[in-house]
């Protein structure tokens, strides 16, 4: 049975920085599972924290099925589902997937059916799939991705963050998309008074705070220098706080 | 189900993805060529159950390699003809995913094959997979009496064939594309867009490709296949009420069932007797313009205004959301290149304007005698649009005839109301000119057809204005 982790927030808030430790963590303590990770928000990069290099992404996909789909012969799912797989990127622990850029004018009724049915046949190969999706949630409104086990929201210490987190719990709500759990995870908390004043904002909406990240000078360093969550040393504070926060989520 | 078979199978294989570090080999794919064909062939041409190998074994091809890789079958069966021939290649697909550790994906030239090396190291070879297939094309398509199997591993050799097999796919393409209403008793429907547009019925018939343009007959056949109860079904054609119009008893039960009642009736090639639902995104909106009696026609693409002052998103969201709106119409691109487009009505005979972002995409389908009668936007409104068309004698000025029953269609442009405006401009004319008619000159300054100006001649003769 695939798990699925969706990490959601404000642009800006560490997002991504918290869904490539995920995957970091998953990586280091794996032992033979298989990992899917998924960039889902059009305005982030969780590439370059992975040290992947993309060449298509399944927006390119989708633009060139509408673009083509009167001169493409014989059974349509075949193909399209072959375009996504061709648009998987293989590292050696993990695969990547980049859904990339929103749709632009035309139909997608079709397409996006087509690619309910491909996401779903390729996620069931993989034990975790880790997703990190812009505050809309718009690959989860079209179902496109189902089934996800938890969902973190991650805030920091601005209300605008704060704001988005309720937001995204109502669409999630409005939505019904049946997410098993939904907590919340601070980022950039410099002292215990704004954990509190968080959990106290968390709590009015009626979710939980389950970690906080704490501000650390080796995301800074490898964010001015290019560098991938890999190179992340073991026992820096904050990816300790994410092996907490991972096992609380039931990651092995 | 195979216990002579070293690996599992079963369609709970299907899907099963063989991960980039998990293979031991890669067949075609986007890095080699590939292809796979079924070909009818006769009976005593045929040894059953035989494999041919043509390059390396497994054992032979380094492991994590990419190569070249065909698989041809030839089937015999008394009831197997040449036009199952695509149906029963489609099934290599279903079949071999069935075998564990083993990936299939695409079709035709585009195949993407993976071995795992976990099959590999229970000693699967090309053997073994040609054997399985065809163990269960045999158990699943009783009809087939003898199969074999030849397998191209040499990338030359693969090559050599796929010019020879992309003929053949072509060949299958150009009969599909030949088939018609009347060939097959099927039709398919389309609920994708009742999202938005809870009444759209969309009906997909061999001469009536989808409104969003994605689905054509056999991608409806296809998709229904599989999932039968999904957003794209069969629709039994039932009894054709008129086959000009394309009314079938078939796609009228399906329409009143699927619109919630809200429709009763549906024709697939008429423009104004229960013309077809029009959902919103569809990639051409048609629109009657009175007028001049003809019909428009505008694509997403072309941003300005129609005559009728409307652009396309007005009137998409006009008659859209699964409407059925006598006047307009939402088709997909594809649909101008049927013979039976909108028949009822004229088809392309009826049309006097297009937007010329459609008509570069359609140009091919328009008929010779037609090519400089129809407007795009240099015609901007109606009264402009009334002097070209009775510039270049269009149809609808005379009366336009039906290609498919000759019938004459429309009685052409005839004044249903004689103004006091008329009659003065008409009498002004006649005045200055001194009596010399020139009907052309008739058709710049007053928009008229001869039709039009003999009516209101005749009126002015009675009412004792002027002498014949």
């Amino acid at each position: 049975m695939t798990k699925i982790v969706a990490i959601s927030g404000k642009g800006g808030t560490g997002k991504t920085i918290l869904s490539a430790m995920l995957i970091r963590y998953l990586i280091d303590t794996r032992n033979n599972k298989s990992i899917l990770a998924v960039d889902a928000d059009p305005d982030a990069n969780l590439s370059n924290e992975l040290g992947v290099k993309v060449d298509k992404t399944i927006g390119d996909i989708k633009e060139y099925m509408e673009r083509n789909k009167i001169d493409i012969p014989g059974d349509k799912m075949l193909h399209f589902e072959a375009k996504v797989m061709e648009s998987l990127v293989e590292e050696k622990n993990f695969d990547f997937l980049v859904m990339g850029r929103s749709e632009g004018p035309g139909c997608y009724c079709y397409v996006n059916n087509l690619l309910r049915e491909a996401i779903s046949n390729l996620v069931d190969n993989y034990d975790y799939v880790v997703i990190d999706t812009g505050a809309g949630l718009e690959h989860f409104s079209r179902q496109v991705i189902k089934d996800i086990d938890t969902l973190l929201i991650i805030t920091d210490q601005s209300k605008n963050s704060i704001n988005t987190a309720r937001s995204i719990k109502e669409i999630s709500d409005e939505l019904n998309l049946n997410i098993k759990n939904i907590y919340i995870v601070a980022n950039k908390v410099s002292n215990k008074s704004v954990v509190d004043l968080i959990k106290k904002y968390a709590s009015e909406i009626s979710l939980e705070l389950i970690g906080a990240l704490p501000l650390d000078d080796n995301i800074v360093n490898i964010d001015l220098n290019g560098k991938t969550i890999f190179e992340i040393p073991k026992e820096s504070p904050i990816y300790k706080e994410v092996i907490q926060i991972a096992k609380k989520i039931g990651l092995p | 189900m195979a216990e002579e078979f070293p690996f599992d199978i079963s369609p709970m294989y299907e899907g099963e993805r063989i991960r980039g570090k998990d293979f031991y080999v890669e067949l075609g794919g986007p890095k080699k060529p590939g292809f796979e064909l079924v070909r009818v062939a006769p009976m005593d041409e045929v040894e059953d159950g035989k494999f041919t190998l043509i390059g390396p074994d497994v054992p032979d091809i380094p492991e994590g390699s990419s190569i070249a890789f065909a698989q041809i079958y030839k089937v015999a069966g008394e009831k197997l003809e040449e036009a199952l021939e695509g149906v029963l290649e489609r099934r290599v697909h279903d079949f071999q995913n069935y075998i564990q550790g083993f990936m299939h994906l695409n079709q035709r030239y585009d195949i993407w094959l993976r071995l795992s090396k976990e099959d590999v190291k229970k000693g699967v070879t090309f053997k073994t997979i040609a054997d399985a297939t065809m163990m269960l094309f045999r158990n699943e398509l009783p009809f087939i009496e003898k199969m074999e199997a030849i397998y191209i591993t040499d990338e030359e050799k693969v090559n050599e064939q796929i010019h020879e097999a992309k003929e053949i796919y072509k060949k299958r393409d150009e009969r599909t594309k030949g088939l018609h209403d009347e060939d097959v008793d099927t039709f398919y429907g389309c609920t994708l867009c009742q999202s938005f547009a809870p009444t759209s019925c969309c009906c997909v018939s061999p001469d009536r490709i989808s409104l969003c343009g994605a689905i054509t007959w056999a991608d409806g056949r296809a998709a229904a296949k599989i999932d039968p109860e999904g957003p794209n079904f069969a629709i039994p054609k039932g009894e054709c009420i008129n086959p000009i119009t394309g009314e079938y008893t078939g796609v009228s039960d399906m329409v009143k069932e699927k619109s919630g009642g809200a429709y009763d009736r549906m024709t697939l090639h008429s423009f104004f007797d229960a013309p077809h639902t029009s959902c919103g995104c569809f990639e051409v909106i048609g629109f009657y313009i009175p007028e001049v009696d003809g019909i428009g026609w505008v694509d997403r693409d072309f941003p300005g205004k129609a005559p009728n002052g409307l652009t396309f998103a007005n009137m998409a969201g006009q008659a859209g959301g699964g409407k059925q709106i006598v006047g307009f119409l939402g088709v997909g691109i594809g649909y101008f290149g049927s013979e039976k487009f909108i028949q009822a009505d004229g088809g392309l005979y009826r049309t006097v304007w297009l937007a010329s972002t459609l008509r570069k995409r359609i140009e091919e389908n328009i008929p010779e005698d037609l090519k400089d009668k129809i407007a795009d936007e240099s015609i901007p409104d109606i009264d402009s649009l009334k002097k070209f068309l009775l510039k270049v004698n269009h149809p609808v000025v005379t009366g336009v005839i039906r290609k498919v029953d000759n019938k004459q269609i429309t009685e052409g442009w005839t004044l249903k109301k004689i103004t006091g405006k008329i009659k003065n401009d008409v009498l002004k004319y006649i005045e200055e000119s001194g009596g010399d008619i020139d009907l052309d000159d008739v058709a710049d300054k007053l928009a008229l057809s001869e039709k039009q100006f003999m009516q209101v001649v005749d009126k002015l003769v009675e009412e004792g204005y002027i002498e014949m």
